[in-house]
């Protein structure tokens, strides 16, 4: 193919967000707030478009202080441990739970509806395990693009189809990125006082019901950019090990399921019995990894297939279900159609769905760039928010932490921010580099590379983890390294799938590398050692931080600052 | 082909599919031809496509896969081990 040749476009600016999605966008409302210069790219086409929730949204964890009990930060908070399993870095939880209200307000000036038109109230129910109704449902079909308007009154300057590849340090600091346009294959190189990283979760990990590696339940095209790139410099990762996935109709990878339970549909196997209640006392309203587990366990036990249950539901609610149901995904209505299923009158198969790796099925923790209670790193100047940091929480977490992270990189860049003294030969290797699979478009095609990610990650990760098939898995994934610089792309589309699918390959050698160090299990199928079934609070209860040394990761611990175990009653699983 | 354009509705001049389509799969460089649907195999089957499309000219087309899977569930949990198939523990009685 013929190669964009042409000189590296340099920018200059104070913070460069990379990532579009609901982190990105309020970090560029925090940033511009301060009066930084602001830079936004993203993979996608449109920023009212961009991100896992560019198609719509129905609900958003909430508090409201609204006046009931349970509706304060400090209530919420009170309950992060056990929500957790007790391994979670509360600090920068508290930034985001604390943040909670004024974010509810703040999206709300924006434009958002969050409150029912019809009775001028939140429509706010229970679910996840949370202890209180902090879920709101609303019709956020329009979220995406009423907060990305702000973004774009702000001023913030955007490049769309734009990917961010990697980011230079000089000194232990960040002096800048480089991102290239997936269609033209143009090449700039950001020079930034200030990073802030929001390119969300990864998916397109592992195995699904369809065998179709893009119906995927979160968006596929969220491919641990961040994580994979911060993981290369040294950044410091956590809770890797914890995978997250969900119950899906059987065939198509979708969200929008929960709601159906949060509205109160049963789950039932082949018997036609109502088991959830055996696996946790909130029944279907129980945490999401218990509601996979349940269902792991019920067809382990023969017990499949398993059916979502709506017939029971009152004719009102029924209603509500139908009209909620495409707003996460849009197509979900159609497919219901076209397999001829009333939702009303029979009950659908459903099945776990392929595993991503986001926040192991719990709010609160998430597995990805470590950040501080100011979302910074062990790099100076970068910043991260959203899912691919260590406090992940919906798309109210993207929002908060995403603020905070707009604020405190904007602050760097004004206090501690260096003019980065690059030299003109830095800018072309890297761009030599970056666009390196296109002068080798006969090399492998990365669906193949990534086809055998999904085949190792699935097989030998899984949901049944050892000792002996996680060593494995780290075997291959890292002999698979042999074919990085083998990779070809036709075009600048196929580059960025190059690039994803090298991210996608880091990302599972993480989670392999924190699950083998994990001797115990913990959040049922979220990481579960069949070698070690039990959950070890006397061993365990800390954190796997990751940093990338040689060819492999160097694991340390962090404490979790809870309070002390002992005085707490424990009990496996259910609290 | 996972989306089908119906080129008697399709408005020449749009290119709101093209923008819409978080995945980079739907081209139109050309507004006065039809889009192209150039990585089918990358489509998340979202409905974005479908549901902005200002003249109902797009719809989506799901794959006999995803109509009518036929992978085990069990193929998705991993190889199997010869340890008791484990699972959460229900509540026990103090």
């Amino acid at each position: 193919m013929i190669v964009n040749d042409c000189r590296a476009q340099i920018i200059d600016t104070d913070v460069l967000i990379i990532g579009g999605g609901v982190a990105g966008c309020l970090a560029a409302i925090g940033a511009r707030e301060l009066n930084a210069r602001v830079a936004v790219v993203d993979k996608g086409g449109l920023l009212e478009r961009c991100g896992s929730i560019a198609a719509g949204v129905d609900q958003i964890l909430a508090v409201a202080e609204d006046g009931a009990e349970w509706d304060t930060p400090e209530y919420l908070l009170e309950h992060v441990p056990k929500l957790t399993d007790y391994v979670v870095d509360i600090k920068p939880v508290e930034t985001f739970v604390r943040g909670l209200p004024a974010m509810l307000r703040k999206l709300e000036k924006m434009g958002v509806p969050f409150k029912d038109p019809s009775t001028g109230k939140y429509f706010r129910h229970r679910t996840f395990g949370l202890p209180g109704e902090y879920h709101i449902d609303f019709d956020g079909s329009k979220f995406k693009p009423k907060i990305s308007r702000a973004v774009l009154d702000s001023n913030a300057q955007i490049s769309l189809r734009t990917m961010g590849v990697n980011f230079l340090t000089h000194k232990d600091q960040t002096v800048g990125a480089s991102v290239f346009h997936i269609r033209t294959g143009e090449f700039t190189f950001f020079r930034a006082k200030a990073i802030v990283l929001a390119t969300g979760d990864t998916n397109r990990l592992s195995r699904n019901s369809s065998g179709l590696a893009f119906d995927s339940w979160h968006c596929p095209y969220n491919t641990g950019d961040a994580q994979a790139m911060a993981a290369r410099h040294g950044v410091l990762l956590a809770n890797m090990e914890f995978t997250e996935n969900t119950i899906t109709p059987k065939g198509i990878s979708s969200q929008g399921t929960n709601s159906l339970t949060g509205l109160g549909a049963h789950f039932i196997n082949a018997k036609g019995e109502r088991f959830m209640l055996k696996y946790d006392p909130a029944g279907e309203r129980a945490r999401r990894d218990i509601l996979t587990s349940a269902i792991i366990s019920e067809t382990l036990a023969g017990n499949a297939p398993i059916y979502c249950d709506c017939r029971h539901l009152p004719a009102d609610i029924l209603e509500r279900l139908e009209d909620t149901l495409g707003v996460d995904r849009p197509s979900l209505p159609r497919w219901f159609k076209e397999k001829n299923i009333d939702l009303k009158k029979e009950p659908f198969e459903v099945t776990v769905s392929e595993f991503s790796s986001r926040r192991g099925g719990v709010y609160f923790r998430g597995s990805g760039i470590l950040i501080d209670d100011k979302t910074g790193t062990n790099i100076g100047g970068l910043f991260a928010a959203g899912d691919c940091c260590t406090v992940s929480g919906g798309i109210s977490g993207a929002a908060v932490m995403g603020y905070e992270a707009g604020k405190q990189a904007a602050l760097f860049a004004r206090n501690d921010g260096a003019e980065a003294s690059l030299q003109d030969q830095e800018i072309e290797a890297e761009q030599d580099r970056l666009l390196y699979p296109c002068r080798n478009a006969t090399g492998i095609a990365p669906r193949e590379y990534e086809d055998k990610v999904r085949r190792i990650v699935t097989d030998y990760i899984g949901y049944q983890r050892t000792e002996d098939k996680l060593r494995k898995a780290i075997e291959q994934l890292k002999a698979l390294t042999t074919e990085d610089s083998l990779l070809g792309a036709h075009d600048y589309h196929e580059l960025m799938r190059v690039h994803e699918a090298r991210n996608i390959r880091e990302v599972a050698e993480m989670v392999a590398t924190a699950a083998l160090e994990r001797r115990e299990s913990r959040g049922s199928y979220s990481h579960f050692r069949a070698d070690f079934p039990q959950r070890d609070d006397v061993n365990w209860r800390k954190i796997i931080v990751l940093q990338k040394r040689g060819p492999g990761y160097a694991v340390d611990y962090r404490s979790t600052d809870l309070r002390d175990p002992r005085t707490e009653t424990i009990h496996a699983h259910i609290d | 082909m996972p989306i089908l354009i119906n080129e008697d509705l399709c408005v020449k001049g749009c290119t709101l599919c093209d923008q819409f389509c978080p995945g980079d799969i739907i081209y139109r460089l050309d507004p006065q031809k039809i889009p192209v649907i150039k990585y089918e195999d990358e489509c998340w089957y979202c409905g974005s496509c479908e549901e902005y499309c200002p003249t109902d000219a797009v719809k989506i087309v799901f794959p006999r896969e995803m109509l009518h899977s036929e992978t085990p569930a069990e193929a998705l949990f991993g190889k199997a081990d010869k340890q008791k198939p484990y699972g959460v523990d229900a509540p026990q009685k103090p």
